[in-house]
C-alpha cells in the first residue's frame, strides 16, 4: 500500500487546517486531500444582528486579518442602502488596506514562510564576513557589517547553547531541501529579526486613523476619525507627518531588504518549480479610485484566467447568481435542494452536518464529506486566490509598474514566465506586490493631505444613518483583496436587520474540497507531482502550503502550559 | 513612569476563548482611575501583531484563557519565569501565541521587566456562547488579583 501523509496541526484544543498527502513511487506526492478542522459560523452569528455593528463581529471572525473584513463588511452594508461615502473616507480606507497589505506580506514571508527555506541552525556556520560581502552586494541596506552578523550569530550560539531554541527548536533543520550557504542563511536570520521589529512600526498607521489597534474602528458610511488640522485630538499636521515617516521607511524596508532577501534566496531554488496548481485565477480587484461601485476605476483589477493562458481575461461578475457560488458535496453542510448544487452566497445556506469520523482517528474519509470548508467556485472551475492571480492578472493586463518588477525579477533569477506557475512564483508575487502596495501607501497619503489642503474634511455620511431611511429589504455585496486574495460579503438586510450574510474568505477557495465533479482545490492541485525528500519531514508540503498564506488557523488561542505539539506528521 | 500594559487575549465569538477579553474590559470598567498609568488592550488574536505591546512595556499583565496541567475550576497565575517560551512548527501566521511573542522579544532583547499572566481553563468554547457560567464565577477572582498586581507593578 502507498504511504500516506499527515500533516495535521492541532493547536490546542482545535485543529484549523489538515492535510493528507498520498505518496506513490519514488516518494512524489500522488494526490493530496485539503481539510478544514474547525467550523467557524460566522454567518449564524451575524444573522439578526443590526447591520451597522456587522464589521466589528466580522473582524473577529479571522485573528489577524481584522481590518479586511470590517472593510468588505461595511461596504456590502454600504452597497444594499446606496450609501456613497465621502472622497477622504474612501483615501483612507485606500491607505489602510495598503498598509494592512503590506505589514501582512512582510510578516508572512519572513515570519511563517521563509524558515521554509531558509536553516536557521546553518546560519551558525557562516562566515560573517562573507555573509557581510554579500549583504552589501545585493542591497545598500545599512546594518550589513562584519561586526553586525557576528554579534548576532554569537547571540544565536548563545541561544542555542543555552537550550532555548524557542522559535527554532521545531524546524526540520539539516533537512536535504534546504540549499542556502550559511552565509544567507545567517543574512536571512538578521532580516527575520529586522523584520519583526520593523512591523510594529508600520500598523501605528491603522493607531492613527482606526482610533486604535488592533481592532481599528470603522463605520457605515466613511470613517470614523475627525481631520481638522488644528485640532489636537483629531488627525492633524503632527499625526500626519508622523504618518509620511512610517510609509517612508517602510518603502525603504521593502526595497533594501524584503525584495532583495526574497531575490537571493530564490537564486538558490530556481530548480525546485513545483507547486503551481490548478492555473485558475480569481481577482474581485481593490483600491477603487473612485466609486467602490466602479469597476473601471480599480488599481487592482477584476478578471479571471483560467488554464494559465494569460492572453484571455475573463470579465468577473461577483453580483451573477451562476457565476460565483458554493457546493458541498466534499463538506460537513447540507443543502435544502441537494449538496451537489452550488449556490450563489445570496441564496446560500448554512446548515453545518458533521459526518466525519470520531476523533481521535487516523484519516478522514476522503470518498465522503471530509471539511468543514465549503467549495467555491467560479462557472464551476476551481480558483486560485491571492498576490500570484493579482500579480498574473495585472502582468497579463499589461500594468506598467508590475510589469517592470516581475520582468526585473525573472531577469535577476533567469528564468522565464512559467516559472511564476510555481509555489515560488507565489512568494514572489508577494514580495512584488508588496514593493507596490508600499508604493499605494504614499500615493494614498498625498491623495489625502492635498484633499485636505482644498478644504475638504468630511469624513463620513450620516444621511443614510437611521434604518427608518432604509428600504425594508435590500440586498448588497461587499469585496475586498484580502492579503491572501478576494474576499466577498453577501448580505440581506431586512427589516434593519441582517436577514442572512454569506461570506467567503480567500482561504476558502484555496483550501477548497472536492467538489461534485471531483474538481480538486488550489492545494490540493498544487502539492500532486511534489516530490519529497524525507516523508518523515514533510517540508516540501508545508513551503507550498505556506505559500499561500492560509488563514485556517485563524479565531483561535488557547495558550498551552504543557508544550504540546502542533504539527502531527504520521506515515501509515 | 513606568509603562503598564494589560492585555487580554482570545476570541470573544467563541465562548470561553473570550475570557481574556472580557477580563480585562472589566478591569478597565471598574479601574477608571488607572486610565493614566495603565494602557488597556484587547488583544484578540493577534499574535506577532501584538510584539510592540508586549516590547514597549516595563511591566505586563496578560489575560488568557489556557491549559493548565491540572484543570482546576479556579485562576492560575504565571510570573516571568514559568512562563514557557516555547514556539512550534505553523501551518498559518495566524497560529501564534503567546510564548512565541516572548521568544521574539527576548532575541530582540526587549522583554518588559515584569511579567504575569492570569489564565482561566475554558469550560465552553461553543460559537457566540459568550462566556460560560463556570468561567463567569471565576471572573471577579481574575480581576480581584488584576488589581492587586497592578498595584504591585506601581509600587515596585
Amino acid at each position: 500500500m502507498a504511504e500516506k501523509i499527515v500533516v495535521d496541526p492541532i493547536p490546542r484544543i482545535e485543529g484549523h487546517l489538515r492535510i493528507e498527502a498520498q505518496l506513490g513511487a519514488n516518494n512524489v506526492i500522488e494526490d493530496a486531500f485539503s481539510s478544514g478542522t474547525m467550523w467557524r459560523g460566522i454567518e449564524i452569528i451575524l444573522k439578526g444582528r443590526d447591520p451597522r455593528d456587522a464589521w466589528a463581529f466580522a473582524e473577529r471572525i479571522c485573528g489577524v486579518c481584522t481590518t479586511v473584513h470590517a472593510l468588505a463588511s461595511v461596504r456590502c452594508v454600504e452597497d444594499a442602502l446606496g450609501i456613497e461615502i465621502p472622497k477622504n473616507a474612501r483615501i483612507i480606507r485606500n491607505l489602510m488596506n495598503a498598509t494592512q497589505q503590506t505589514q501582512d506580506h512582510l510578516v508572512h514571508f519572513y515570519h511563517l514562510h521563509a524558515l521554509d527555506w531558509v536553516d536557521v541552525v546553518s546560519a551558525l556556520k557562516a562566515d560573517p564576513k562573507e555573509a557581510s560581502r554579500i549583504a552589501q552586494s545585493i542591497s545598500p541596506w545599512p546594518k550589513s557589517s562584519p561586526g553586525y552578523f557576528k554579534d548576532l550569530q554569537q547571540k544565536l550560539v548563545g541561544f542555542v547553547e543555552s537550550g532555548q531554541l524557542g522559535i527554532f527548536s521545531n524546524g526540520y533543520w539539516g533537512h536535504p531541501a534546504y540549499k542556502l550557504p550559511p552565509e544567507v542563511n545567517l543574512i536571512a536570520v538578521a532580516h527575520y529579526l529586522e523584520a519583526l521589529d520593523f512591523q510594529k512600526e508600520i500598523v501605528k498607521i491603522h493607531t492613527v486613523f482606526g482610533g486604535k489597534n488592533p481592532h481599528p474602528n470603522y463605520l457605515v458610511g466613511g470613517m470614523a476619525c475627525a481631520i481638522d488640522p488644528n485640532r489636537n485630538t483629531a488627525i492633524n499636521i503632527e499625526t500626519l507627518s508622523m504618518v509620511k515617516k512610517i510609509i517612508e521607511e517602510t518603502k525603504t524596508f521593502i526595497e533594501q531588504v524584503y525584495v532583495p532577501d526574497l531575490i537571493a534566496i530564490a537564486g538558490f531554488y530556481k530548480d525546485w518549480l513545483y507547486g503551481g496548481g490548478l492555473g485558475n485565477y480569481l481577482c474581485y480587484g481593490d483600491f477603487p479610485e473612485k466609486s467602490v461601485d466602479d469597476a473601471a476605476s480599480l488599481l487592482w483589477p477584476r478578471g479571471a484566467i483560467l488554464n494559465k493562458d494569460l492572453s484571455t481575461i475573463y470579465d468577473v461578475d461577483p453580483r451573477d447568481l451562476g457565476q460565483v457560488t458554493e457546493e458541498v458535496s466534499h463538506s460537513w453542510y447540507t443543502y435544502s435542494n441537494g449538496d451537489d448544487r452550488g449556490l450563489h452566497p445570496w441564496e446560500g445556506e448554512t446548515r453545518p452536518e458533521y459526518t466525519g469520523p470520531k476523533p481521535p482517528f487516523d484519516y478522514l474519509d476522503t470518498d465522503k464529506k471530509y471539511s468543514w470548508l465549503k467549495a467555491p467556485r467560479w462557472k464551476n472551475s476551481s480558483m486560485e486566490v491571492g498576490p500570484l492571480a493579482r500579480v498574473l492578472l495585472a502582468y497579463a493586463k499589461g500594468d506598467a509598474m508590475i510589469t517592470e518588477t516581475v520582468n526585473m525579477v525573472l531577469g535577476k533569477l533567469e528564468v522565464g514566465a512559467e516559472a511564476l506557475f510555481s509555489t515560488l512564483g507565489r512568494t514572489a508575487a508577494r514580495g512584488v506586490e508588496c514593493l507596490q502596495t508600499a508604493g499605494f501607501m504614499m500615493r494614498y497619503y498625498d491623495q489625502l493631505v492635498d484633499n485636505i489642503k482644498s478644504g475638504d474634511l468630511r469624513t463620513a455620511n450620516t444621511e443614510l444613518w437611521e434604518p427608518s431611511r432604509w428600504p425594508k429589504e435590500a440586498k448588497g455585496f461587499g469585496y475586498t483583496e484580502a492579503p491572501r486574495g478576494a474576499l466577498g460579503h453577501w448580505i440581506h438586510i431586512k427589516d434593519g436587520k441582517i436577514e442572512d450574510c454569506q461570506i467567503v474568505v480567500p482561504s476558502t477557495w484555496n483550501a477548497s474540497p472536492r467538489d461534485a465533479n471531483g474538481a480538486v482545490g488550489a492545494y490540493e492541485s498544487a502539492l500532486r507531482g511534489t516530490p519529497m525528500a524525507d516523508p518523515e519531514q514533510p517540508l516540501e508540503i508545508l513551503r507550498t502550503v505556506h505559500s499561500f498564506d492560509p488563514c485556517l488557523a485563524c479565531a483561535s488561542h488557547v495558550f498551552d502550559m504543557n508544550g504540546n505539539e502542533i504539527t502531527k506528521v504520521t506515515i501509515v | 513612569m513606568k509603562k503598564i500594559n494589560v492585555i487580554g487575549l482570545g476570541n470573544i465569538l467563541f465562548g470561553d476563548e473570550g475570557f481574556g477579553v472580557e477580563a480585562v474590559r472589566r478591569l478597565e470598567k471598574e479601574c477608571p482611575d488607572l486610565s493614566d498609568t495603565v494602557q488597556f488592550i484587547d488583544g484578540g488574536t493577534q499574535g506577532i501583531y501584538l510584539l510592540d505591546y508586549i516590547e514597549s512595556a516595563d511591566a505586563v499583565l496578560v489575560y488568557d484563557a489556557i491549559i493548565p496541567p491540572d484543570f482546576d475550576r479556579r485562576i492560575y497565575v504565571y510570573a516571568d519565569g514559568e512562563l514557557p517560551a516555547f514556539i512550534h512548527r505553523k501551518m498559518s501566521s495566524h497560529q501564534m501565541g503567546l510564548s512565541e511573542l516572548f521568544f521574539v522579544a527576548n532575541l530582540h532583547g526587549k522583554v518588559p521587566e515584569k511579567v504575569v499572566l492570569i489564565g482561566v481553563p475554558p469550560r465552553e468554547l461553543e460559537l457566540g456562547s459568550g462566556i460560560s457560567q463556570a468561567v463567569e464565577e471565576l471572573l471577579a477572582d481574575a480581576v480581584e488579583e488584576g488589581k492587586r498586581i497592578i498595584n504591585s507593578f506601581i509600587s515596585d
